[in-house]
C-alpha cells in the first residue's frame, strides 16, 4: 500500500514539474512575443506616419504651387484695387483645398482705400466663391505676427494651425510676400487651408478600437486628433501631458506612445497611441489557449504515465507469475521423474521423455513374489492436468500392485476411482502385466493402450483385447489374458509418442519404423532391455530431426530371461529324517547365491519349517507321500516353491503362536508358521490340480 | 549334531555343537535326557558351537526349561550366536530363558 502511494505521488510530481517547466517557457515566450509585437507596432506606426507626412506635405506643396502659379495674375490685378477681387476668386478656385485667400496690402498702398486694405475670397457652403474687403479697425492685419514676420524677412511662411470660425475648423495659412519695384514688401498674399481632414485621416484606419493618432505643432499644441465621440478628451490630454513632459512616461503604463516628426517646415509632430491591453490581447488569448492545451496535454500525459505504470506493473506481475509457474512446472517435472523407477534389474528398462515440462505418460514396475508387475499408460492431453491425473494413477498402481495379484483387478480398481467424478472427461490408456519371472507366465489386461510388441525369434504384437480406457465408465470389466512366454522373449511397451514421432515433413515414425529398428536389433543380437530402449530412442530422435517433440515418449522393455535364473529342485518323502537332505540341499543352493549368512539362515529355517509341516501333517498318518521343493533365484530374490498332494491346507490362514506367554503356558507347537512368516518377504498359497502349492519369496539384495 | 553333557556339584552343562534341524531333534532329545532330571542343579546349555536351530529344536529347549522350572532350577543359554539369537527373539524365547 505504502509503495503504491509513493508511486502515485512520484507520478503526480512528474506531472507538476512538467507543468511548471511548460509555464516558465510560456511566460518567457509571452514577454518575447510582446516585445516583438511592440517593435512591430513601432514599425507600423512609422509607416502610417510617413504616409501621413507625405499627404500633409503634398497638401502643403499644392498650396505653395497654387500660390506660385497665380502670383503673376495677382500681381497684374494689383494695377487697380477693384481687379484684385476677381484675382483672389481665381486664386482659390484653382485649388479645392484652399478655403480662402487674402491679399493684405501695406498701409496706404492704394491711397484711395485708406490705411488698411485686404481683399479676401472664401468658399460658401454651396461651393460658390465670393470676395470682400475684410480689413478694418477690428481686424488690423498690420498687428499680425505672421504678416510682420513675412514683411520683415521677405520670404514665404506657414503659420501654425489655428482654430477658426463657428465650426472650429483647423486652419493653417501660407503667407507669401509680394515685392515692389524697390524690393520692399508691398503686399502679403495668404492662402488658408483646412487641416480638419488630418484628424480624420489620422484616426480613420486605426488598427484597434481604442488606439488613436495625434498631430501636434512643433511646440506640442494639438493640431488634429480623434473625434471626441471616439476618444475621451481626458485620454488625449493625458497623452499631450506625457509628450510635453508635464507627466512622467510611467503615468499610464497601459498605453504605448510612438512619436514622429515632419522633417521640414512645418516641423509638426505625429503621435500614435496604443492601449497595451488591446494590442497584446491576442497574445494573451494565445497564451491562455496555449495554457489550456498544455494542461490538457499534461492531463493526457498523467493518464498515460499512470496507465503505463499500471501496465508495467501488470507485465511485471505476469512475468513473475510466469517465472513462478515455470519453477512449479520444473518441480512438477522433478516430482514426476522421481516417481519413476531409477534402479533397473538386468531384465527391465524404461524411459520417459516428456514433450513439455510435465507429461501425461507413465511407466512403472514393482517386483514381489518372483513376479514383476509392470504398467505403461498415457493420459489424454498433456501438461499439468494430464500429469496430475497420471500421478494419481501411478500412486494407485503402486498401492494395488503390492497387494493385488490380478492385472484386471488392478485396472478395475483404478477405473472405479478415476471414473467417479471425472468431470473433465480425461481418460487414460493403460496396460498392466504381471510376469512370473520363473515360469514365464504372463498375465495381462489392457485398457485401450497400444498393443505391446513381443520379440522372440520374430516380431509380433501381443494379442491384447481392446478394452475401454480407464476413466470412461465405472463398473468396466477388463478382460485378463494369460500367455506363457518362451525363455528369451522380450516385451516392448510404448506410448504413441514413439509411433507418432513426426519429422519436419509431418510424416510419422509409425509401427513400421519401430519394427524396422527391432528387426535390426534382433539381427545384431542387441536384445537386452537397455540396448532396445536406446536403439529406439536414437531412431526416433534421428527421425524427428529438427522437428519439435510433439508428444511424451515412453518406453518399457521387460525380458523373460531364465538364463539369469538359478533353479534347483528336490523331492522328499514324508519323513522327518529327510530334513537332513533338505538341509544339505538348501545350504548348497544358497551357497551359490550372493547372500548374507544371517539371511541364508533365515531362509533355510523358513523352508524347513514349511517342509516339516507338510511332512508331518499333509498326509494321513502312516501313509507315504512326497513333497517337491523348487528353489528359484534371479540373484535378487529367492523363491522356494513347496508342492505336495496331501490334504488341502493353507498355512497362510493359520493363527500365529502367542510369543508373549511365559515358559509354563507356552504350547509346544505353532512356532513353525510364525517363523516362516517372519523370515520371508511373502508367502502365497494356491491349490492347483489337486496339489498344495506354497511359495516363499525373499529379496536377497 | 554333537551333544555332550558334563555334571558338576551345582550344574548340569550341555554342550551343543552343529545344526539342530528337525532331523537332528530325535537324537538330540535323547542325548539331553539327563537334563530333564536336574535335581535342582542349574542347567547350562553351551551354544558356542550351535550353528542352527529349527522350531523343533526350540521345542526341545522349551521342554527342558519347563521341567527345570518345575523343580526350581535355572536354565541358562550360553554364548548364543547372532543367527540363533534372532530366532529366539522372533519366537519370544528371549523372555523366558536366561542368557550368559
Amino acid at each position: 500500500m505504502d509503495s503504491s502511494k509513493k508511486n502515485w505521488m512520484s507520478r503526480i510530481g512528474i506531472v507538476v514539474i512538467a507543468a511548471l517547466m511548460v509555464e516558465a517557457i510560456s511566460v518567457v515566450q509571452y514577454h518575447r512575443l510582446r516585445k516583438i509585437l511592440d517593435e512591430e507596432m513601432g514599425v507600423r506606426t512609422q509607416v502610417i506616419m510617413s504616409t501621413l507626412t507625405h499627404q500633409i506635405r503634398h497638401s502643403l506643396e499644392r498650396t505653395e504651387a497654387t500660390m506660385r502659379e497665380n502670383l503673376w495674375d495677382v500681381k497684374q490685378s494689383m494695377a487697380h484695387p477693384d481687379s484684385v477681387f476677381p484675382a483672389m476668386i481665381r486664386l482659390i478656385d484653382d485649388n479645392p483645398n484652399v478655403l480662402g485667400g487674402c491679399l493684405a496690402f501695406s498701409p496706404y498702398y492704394y491711397p484711395s482705400k485708406g490705411r488698411l486694405f485686404e481683399p479676401y475670397s472664401s468658399r460658401n457652403e454651396d461651393g460658390t466663391i465670393e470676395a470682400s474687403q475684410i480689413a478694418g479697425p477690428d481686424h488690423d492685419y498690420t498687428q499680425n505676427e505672421e504678416y510682420l514676420w513675412v514683411v520683415e524677412h521677405r520670404c514665404p511662411s506657414w503659420t501654425d494651425p489655428y482654430k477658426y470660425g463657428p465650426d472650429s475648423l483647423s486652419l493653417a495659412t501660407y503667407s507669401y510676400p509680394i515685392l515692389g519695384s524697390d524690393g520692399r514688401v508691398v503686399a502679403v498674399c495668404g492662402l488658408d487651408i483646412d487641416l480638419s481632414w488630418l484628424g480624420d485621416t489620422l484616426n480613420a484606419r486605426q488598427p484597434y478600437p481604442s488606439s488613436f493618432g495625434l498631430l501636434l505643432t512643433e511646440e506640442g499644441d494639438l493640431v488634429a486628433g480623434p473625434m471626441e465621440s471616439r476618444t475621451p478628451r481626458a485620454d488625449v490630454q493625458q497623452v499631450l501631458d506625457i509628450v510635453n513632459g508635464n507627466l512622467p512616461a510611467s503615468a499610464n503604463p497601459r498605453i504605448s506612445i510612438h512619436k514622429s516628426r515632419l522633417d521640414e517646415d512645418p516641423y509638426w509632430q505625429l503621435i500614435q497611441v496604443y492601449r497595451t491591453d488591446e494590442t497584446f490581447a491576442q497574445v494573451r488569448r494565445l497564451r491562455r489557449q496555449q495554457m489550456l492545451l498544455i494542461l490538457l496535454g499534461l492531463a493526457i500525459l498523467a493518464f498515460m504515465i499512470n496507465s503505463y505504470a499500471r501496465n508495467e506493473k501488470k507485465l511485471r506481475l505476469a512475468s513473475e507469475e510466469r517465472a513462478r509457474m515455470s519453477g512449479e512446472l520444473e518441480v512438477g517435472h522433478r516430482i514426476q521423474q522421481e516417481m519413476l523407477p531409477k534402479n533397473f534389474p538386468s531384465f527391465v528398462y524404461g524411459t520417459l521423455d516428456p514433450a513439455r515440462e510435465v507429461g501425461g505418460d507413465l511407466f512403472d514396475f514393482i517386483m514381489r513374489d518372483g513376479k514383476i508387475f509392470f504398467c505403461i499408460g498415457d493420459v489424454s492431453g498433456k501438461g499439468v492436468p494430464a500429469a496430475m491425473l497420471m500421478s494419481m494413477v501411478h500412486s494407485m498402481f503402486r498401492m494395488l500392485s503390492r497387494r493385488v495379484e490380478s492385472p484386471s483387478a488392478i485396472l478395475y480398481s483404478i477405473n472405479e476411482e478415476l471414473s467417479s467424478g471425472n468431470d473433465s472427461n480425461m481418460f487414460v490408456t493403460f496396460f498392466v502385466g504381471c510376469l512370473d519371472l520363473y515360469s514365464g507366465v504372463l498375465k495381462f489386461a489392457n485398457a485401450g493402450h497400444d498393443k505391446p510388441f513381443v520379440l522372440s525369434d520374430e516380431i509380433a504384437l501381443l494379442p491384447t483385447k481392446a478394452n475401454l480406457p480407464l476413466g470412461v465408465f465405472p463398473q468396466t470389466r477388463f478382460e485378463e489374458q494369460t500367455l506363457t512366454l518362451e525363455p528369451g522373449t522380450t516385451l516392448l511397451l510404448y506410448t504413441d509418442g514413439l509411433t507418432e514421432t513426426k519429422n519436419l515433413k509431418r510424416q510419422q515414425f509409425g509401427r513400421s519404423g519401430v519394427q524396422e529398428v527391432l528387426r535390426s536389433c534382433l539381427a545384431e543380437g542387441k536384445v537386452s532391455p537397455v540396448q532396445l530402449v536406446s536403439a529406439l530412442c536414437d531412431a526416433a530422435d534421428s527421425f524427428e530431426g529438427e522437428a519439435p517433440q510433439s508428444d511424451d515418449l515412453t518406453l518399457l522393455v521387460v525380458r523373460f530371461a531364465p538364463e539369469n535364473l538359478l533353479r534347483e529342485q528336490l523331492t522328499l518323502n514324508n519323513d522327518k529324517a529327510e530334513v537332513s537332505r533338505l538341509s544339505e540341499f538348501v545350504k548348497e543352493y544358497l551357497g551359490k547365491l550372493p547372500i548374507e549368512k544371517k539371511v541364508a539362515a533365515g531362509l533355510r529355517l523358513a523352508l524347513e519349517e514349511s517342509v516339516v509341516n507338510v511332512i508331518c501333517y499333509a498326509y494321513p498318518a502312516g501313509e507315504s507321500g512326497t513333497v517337491q521343493i523348487f528353489a528359484d533365484s534371479n540373484y535378487e530374490e529367492v523363491r522356494f516353491t513347496i508342492i505336495d498332494s496331501g490334504f488341502p491346507f493353507d498355512p497362510t490362514t493359520v493363527l500365529e503362536a502367542d510369543t508373549t506367554l511365559d515358559a509354563q503356558s507356552r504350547p509346544i507347537g505353532g512356532l513353525g508358521i510364525l517363523l516362516t512368516r517372519k523370515l520371508v518377504d511373502s508367502i502365497s498359497y494356491t491349490r492347483q490340480e489337486g496339489k498344495n502349492v506354497l511359495s516363499l519369496t525373499k529379496s536377497i539384495l | 549334531m554333537i551333544t555332550t553333557i558334563q555334571e558338576t556339584d551345582t550344574q548340569l552343562i550341555a554342550v551343543l555343537s552343529g545344526e539342530l534341524d528337525t532331523a537332528a531333534v530325535p537324537e538330540t532329545e535323547k542325548a539331553l535326557q539327563p537334563l530333564l532330571d536336574s535335581k535342582g542343579k542349574d542347567v547350562i546349555i553351551d551354544c558356542t558351537e550351535l550353528e542352527y536351530i529349527s522350531s523343533s529344536g526350540l521345542r526341545v529347549l522349551l521342554s527342558i526349561l519347563k521341567q527345570a522350572k518345575s523343580v526350581g532350577s535355572r536354565v541358562v543359554l550360553k554364548n548364543v550366536n547372532e543367527v540363533i539369537k534372532d530366532v529366539l527373539e522372533l519366537t519370544g524365547f528371549v523372555s523366558i530363558f536366561e542368557f550368559e
